[in-house]
């Protein structure tokens, strides 16, 4: 029992990273059919800034809200300079975006040099409960919070409020919204400058859990946050939540019970879910 | 007609021309570097060329093209080392490298062709992440991120030897290629990239079409991944890393997509390049970052330079013709 608790644990917690980072990548898509491979860059960016303004300022609180303007002043930049000229064109905007991936991961490396750098967990987040016989490690509890405290708040503007309306509209038919007289353009800017911020948020939060960062780590989570939103369907948000705990917890689970399919099992969902529901588990009618 | 047909040949006499000076090279100047550079990009410029049968031809993007690269590479390297290092085995292993490399590309266009190319390119890039990890894993058979050495068939010790075959094997793929794209088969891809919908109410099978260009892409970069490491004599993990993809996809891109040639020069330059860069790099430490420079140079290139260098010359080179037939004809109108 214990262990089972402990498993799910780690599984949620490393399916709320992975939700962080494919929540805006689907959003992105549904939204304008840019299929954002610069977003790894962009988490590992979050990852960097987090650790590094926690090191100045020791402060986890500033570290986070560091990490988010960062990514999304990246955001900005990325939309600006890398969509918007091959706007609407699949193939150089698939090629620009990783080529934009392979420039942001290397100027880490100039900033902040090659090798990698060691984050701490803050020291009101280290060690761990004990509940009964079950021995909860607090960081890990810590990112599960924030996973769902990301979704509750995002889901609550997606349903309630005009801009998630739009941006909803948009997912279905980003023309018509366009029609109705408004600037889906701008909505795309913001939409963009939101899930690079959630995805360097996802960094921040990695790093203290992983314990080191380095350059490659965006392009290792973003295959994992690609595989996510296959599952989940591409524009589907609560779609990349559930596929991320699934990827998760089923990483966590085989790790332990069946180590040599650990690998294996996120193919195979992902093989599954192409073969019997090519749309995605929440695919979102269009 | 007679026209014409004196074109085409002088075409090709410049072909054969150009791979009998490449032929004559290593005898002529007798140096070193200079034939294991060569056929480092000649190697290249087969990965990029299939690259080029996705990307320019098909109009489909692949982020796995590392994965077939490395299934040569892995095959090659492991039957030489534990089988023993033979011409015949060297043979098989290329064989074999390519049988694997088809079955896999054969499976993944056939789940995802049928869907946006984005699932293409997500699929492919998940998926060879995923073999990347498990070359890593599989230590006992692949020895990891560390490697290992093994001995190349004794007849490629002398590097000219190595380099003739590698230019051999470039020449055959080249050719082999141009037949296909010329192919009553390759016009359909071709019809594929400029609108598939369009090919689609034609009555052709377009998933049939993009299946096997797919598999055709993969089992050349096998072929390539096999030769690489007979050149180096060693393998490891970072022959299926993403900076592979990468390298092929630059090439294309700057060389000129969709032309054959166009990746052969794209593969000379960016060899060129990186061979200067690495020794820039030892005087300014900066040029260690050069993919910074290529990454910046590839972005332009996609926005502003989306032909390539090949592309671009053809299209400047048939634009003065077209205008030369005009000034002829207007010549005969008045006349």
């Amino acid at each position: 029992m214990e262990l089972l608790i402990n498993l799910t644990i780690n599984g949620l917690s490393t399916g709320m990273l992975i939700f962080l980072l494919a929540s805006g990548l689907t959003l992105i898509f549904g939204l304008m059919h840019v299929l954002n491979f610069a977003h790894g860059g962009l988490f590992a960016w979050g990852a960097y800034a987090g650790v590094w303004f926690y090191s100045i300022t020791s402060s986890f609180t500033v570290a986070l809200i560091g990490a988010i303007i960062v990514g999304a002043l990246l955001g900005f930049i990325t939309e600006r300079l890398i969509i918007r000229p091959v706007y609407g064109d699949v193939v150089p905007q698939i090629l620009i975006t990783l080529g934009f991936m392979l420039v942001i991961s290397e100027m880490l490396k100039v900033v902040w040099g090659p090798n990698q750098i060691a984050a701490t967990v803050p020291p009101a987040l280290s060690g761990s409960w004990e509940i009964g016989d079950v021995l909860i490690i607090k960081y890990r509890l810590f990112i599960i919070l924030m996973g769902f405290l990301v979704f509750g708040i995002f889901y609550y503007i997606l349903k309630r409020t005009k801009i998630g309306l739009i941006v909803r509209a948009g997912v279905i038919n980003n023309e018509m919204v366009q029609a109705l007289g408004i600037n889906i353009k701008r909505v795309f800017l913001l939409v963009f400058m939101t899930g690079a911020a959630l995805a360097a948020l996802g960094g921040a939060l990695m790093a203290p859990y992983s314990g080191v960062i380095y350059a490659e780590m965006g392009m290792d989570f973003a295959i994992l946050a690609f595989i996510v939103v296959v599952i989940g369907g591409m524009g589907s948000f609560p779609g990349s939540l559930f596929a991320a705990i699934l990827v998760g917890l089923a990483g966590s689970y085989m790790a332990y019970y069946v180590p040599d399919l650990s690998l294996a099992v996120n193919m195979i969902i992902m093989v599954l879910v192409l073969i019997f529901r090519p749309q995605g588990l929440f695919a979102v009618k269009g | 007609m007679e026209h014409m047909l004196g074109k085409i040949n002088l075409k090709s006499v410049y072909f054969w021309l150009i791979v009998l000076v490449f032929v004559l090279f290593p005898f002529v100047i007798d140096s070193r570097p200079m034939t294991i550079l060569l056929t480092q990009i000649f190697i290249f410029a087969i990965l990029a060329m299939s690259y080029d049968i996705l990307l320019g031809y098909t109009g489909i993007v692949s982020f796995g093209h590392a994965m077939f690269f490395g299934f040569g590479a892995y095959a090659t390297s492991v039957m030489l080392k534990n089988i023993d290092s033979s011409l015949t085995v060297f043979f098989l292993s290329i064989i074999v490298g390519m049988v694997i490399a088809g079955i896999v590309s054969f499976l993944i266009g056939l789940l995802t062709l049928r869907l946006q190319s984005h699932f293409f390119a997500m699929f492919t890039l998940a998926v060879s992440g995923l073999f990347l990890v498990l070359a890593e894993k599989w230590r006992s058979l692949t020895q990891g991120n560390d490697g290992f050495t093994f001995r190349a068939p004794e007849i490629f010790s002398d590097r000219i030897n190595f380099y003739l075959f590698v230019l051999f094997c470039l020449v055959l793929v080249f050719l082999l290629l141009r037949l296909f794209v010329n192919s009553p088969f390759g016009k359909v891809l071709i019809a594929v990239k400029e609108n598939e919908t369009r090919t689609k109410a034609l009555g052709y099978k377009t998933i049939y079409y993009k299946v096997v260009s797919s598999v055709d892409a993969g089992v050349a970069a096998s072929l390539a991944g096999s030769l690489y490491v007979v050149s180096l004599r060693f393998v490891n993990t970072s022959m299926m890393a993403i900076d592979v993809t990468l390298n092929a996809l630059l090439m294309t891109i700057i060389g000129g997509v969709g032309t054959l040639v166009g990746p052969i020069v794209g593969a000379a330059i960016i060899e060129l390049a990186k061979h200067n860069l690495s020794i820039l790099a030892k005087t300014y430490p900066i040029f260690e970052r050069w993919i910074i420079f290529f990454g910046i140079i590839y972005i332009l290139a996609v926005i502003f330079f989306p032909k390539g260098v090949v592309g671009t010359l053809k299209e400047k080179w048939e634009g003065r013709k077209m205008v030369r037939q005009q000034a002829m004809k207007q010549k005969e109108d008045a006349a």
